[in-house]
């Protein structure tokens, strides 16, 4: 079970270290159901940290987007470790920044959270409309239990719980140097029901299911951003010379940004649905990712993101590897 | 011109009439709501939350061809004029933003662009009823009626909509409706005042902008930046969505021997805002990125153009994946000021 006052603690003994830049964790947000990233460098901070079914956000993404800025002259490049509390699926995504060399394991310190799942927050928010108050949620058992203004309310758990969560393998972190609390049980079985829907439709239909989402698309590249394995310093998107893709804004360029988006993906997501919850214009971008997911898993019997020690996707031949389906 | 009544058995004559020139509602896109012309009378649904993208998309649009070339010619073709337009249903606080929009499309220089279309297009406001959570219009000098901004302001009283002129361009078109329209009697404007009353009271968001500008002014150099920056993600959310920014970039984009140039929007929250050539960036990190953000609404334009460019829309706080919250924002700048 959750225990808040260990959390503050240690996060208070973390900041404490003289290795450590700063923590992340987080916060209540500032209405309602939001909740904020914090990042806390000051002991007495400790009070704002939260854990709850709110703490959707995968903070890994912050562990590459951090701006390194040039070190002046004669001055020593802060090399102090990052503190970063993490659920089961935001741990996966350390694992395979780990895998891909893309940060260093000195330079991050990892506490992790198990966790029961986390809210839909469109559901919530479509449940319990208008509520200003920043909103405490607790997990109960099967349900959550949420501390209205005028009272607590309790809702099943599956009646509010994030489409990724619903499937959850890996509630537990994967790997941490830290771990607050006893362990979860594991609920999901890893069946891809909303691929195969769409699998299921002629390639019309798929066609004209995904150029609908993409024609609404405006480019405001959340996805991306909050995609904690989308990291490369120079993005093939923002890249002008040469240019792969025009910031015009069409059903070509836009379905370009996406598919290219999704390859660079293979082999790489883990899962954490942030790209879908962070989408303004609200395209299931999940799906499309999982479908990929779901192929390297069934053709490769691969998963990303899941020992620090073994290789990626991209690098990991082996002499059984299926080929039937190569032309 | 005084008020007219459209009782509801009349709306589809009106979208008829409407229908004459292109005509532009809300409607869905994908999965949210957006302004876009009008195929069939059956889509005109006026719905009373407010559109995902503003009304801006219309009038200055993502994407815009500036002019066309061929590889190795030297003729511009220009696009031809823009065709005359109605968009119904617009929300007063994105009508309100439409007018700061045009102080800085009609400044320096003026903008063809722009400024053919907005003459070109009647707008047509509906006065809100249901504000969103984060709705702070009255805040910032607008309300859930305001006027500015618009040729005719709708507002639904159940049986019909009271249909105030603003314009010339309304006032026409009221003449034109002819025996569509009724004269609103003394008791229909009383309702549309409660209306509007009842509205504006159920906006909970306030903030108190007097001597912000110059607050924001003196904390330049505040820690505080960096404190609300650090969730930041650095997408366009904030700013695409926002009914009065504006920023943009121009690109030439070829496909095969056709090339385009074009305008596309930009965002001061992208890394690549403001990237000069030499590799340099005066706004290097989301710290100076946010700052600019906040400081273009709440200081520069303010100097500039003596408003305030935020008309308090909320959509920036509703849209931010992490809670980057512009009242919060402020609040912090006043309290820091002190």
């Amino acid at each position: 079970m959750v225990d808040l006052e260990k959390l503050k603690n240690v996060a208070k003994d973390t900041v404490s270290r003289e290795d450590v830049k700063y923590l992340i964790g987080w916060r209540q947000g500032t209405y309602g159901f939001r909740v904020s990233p914090l990042f806390m460098t000051e002991p007495e901070d400790a009070d704002k940290l939260i854990f709850s079914p709110l703490c959707v956000n995968n903070l890994a993404t912050y562990l590459t987007l951090a701006e390194k800025l040039p070190v002046p002259r004669g001055a020593e490049p802060d090399t102090r470790k990052v503190a970063l509390m993490v659920k089961g699926c935001d741990s996966r995504a350390v694992v395979q920044q780990l895998i891909e060399k893309g940060i260093e394991r000195e330079s991050v310190l990892v506490i992790g959270c198990p966790c029961q799942g986390v809210l839909d927050l469109e559901k919530v928010e479509e449940k319990f409309p208008g509520i200003h108050s920043p909103v405490d949620v607790q997990w109960g058992d099967d349900k959550f239990i949420i501390n209205l203004p005028d009272g607590p309310q309790e809702v099943p758990r599956e009646e509010l719980l994030a489409k990724k969560c619903l499937n959850c393998r890996y509630p537990n972190p994967v790997m941490s140097d830290v771990m607050l609390w006893e362990e979860v049980e594991a609920w999901g079985n890893g069946e891809y029901a909303d691929v195969k829907e769409l699998e299921e439709k002629d390639s019309q239909a798929r066609w004209s299911f995904w150029q609908d989402k993409f024609e609404s698309c405006i480019r405001c590249y959340a996805c991306r951003n909050a995609c904690p394995m989308c990291y490369c310093e120079d993005c093939v998107l923002d890249r002008l010379n040469p240019q792969w893709i025009y910031r015009s804004n069409n059903i070509s360029e836009n379905t370009v940004f996406h598919l290219a988006r999704a390859f660079h993906l293979v082999g790489r997501c883990i899962e954490c649905g942030e790209c879908e919850r962070v989408c303004p214009m609200g395209l299931p971008l999940m799906t499309l990712n999982r479908k990929l997911v779901k192929e390297v898993r069934d053709k490769y019997d691969f998963e990303p993101g899941l020992d620090p020690e073994s290789k990626p996707f991209q690098s990991s031949y082996r002499p059984d590897d299926q080929e039937d389906f190569i032309l | 011109m005084d008020s007219k009544k459209l009782t509801k058995d009349k709306f589809g004559g009106f979208i008829d009439l409407l229908s004459k020139q292109k005509l532009y509602v809300p409607q869905m896109a994908g999965e949210t709501l957006r302004f876009a012309p009008v195929d069939s009378k059956d889509e005109v649904n006026l719905v009373f939350s407010n559109t995902a993208v503003p009304p801006k998309s219309v009038l200055f649009p993502q994407t815009e061809t500036l002019y066309e070339y061929e590889a190795g010619g030297t003729e511009m073709i220009i696009p031809e004029g823009p065709e005359e337009k109605v968009l119904l249903g617009v929300r007063p606080c994105d009508a309100r933003a439409l007018t700061i929009v045009d102080k800085l499309f009609s400044w320096d220089i003026d903008d063809p662009y722009y400024l053919k279309k907005r003459e070109a297009t009647t707008i047509i406001g509906l006065a809100c009823q249901e504000p969103g959570i984060n709705c702070f219009c009255t805040s910032v000098g607008g309300g859930p009626a305001s006027t500015e901004g618009l040729d005719l302001l709708l507002t639904d009283l159940g049986e019909g909509y009271l249909l105030q002129p603003l314009t010339e361009k309304g006032e026409k078109l009221c003449q034109d409706a002819g025996e569509l329209l009724v004269d609103a009697a003394g008791e229909d404007n009383q309702a549309a005042d409660k209306v509007h009353q009842e509205a504006a009271e159920k906006i909970v968001r306030n903030i108190n902008v007097d001597g912000i500008p110059q607050k924001l002014e003196d904390l330049w150099e505040s820690p505080l930046w960096k404190k609300v920056s650090d969730a930041c993600l650095g997408c366009g959310a904030c700013t695409f969505l926002c009914p009065t920014c504006h920023c943009f970039d121009i690109q030439d984009e070829m496909e095969g021997f056709e090339g385009r140039r074009c305008r596309v929007w930009d965002s001061c929250m992208f890394k690549e805002y403001t990237l000069h050539t030499s590799g340099h960036n005066p706004r290097p990190t989301r710290r100076e990125r946010t700052r600019n953000r906040v400081n273009h609404k709440y200081s520069y334009f303010v100097k500039n153009f003596g408003t305030i460019a935020c008309v308090g829309c909320g959509r920036c706080i509703n849209n931010c994946p992490v809670n980057i919250d512009i009242l919060d924002i402020l609040s912090q700048v006043v309290k820091e000021a002190l």
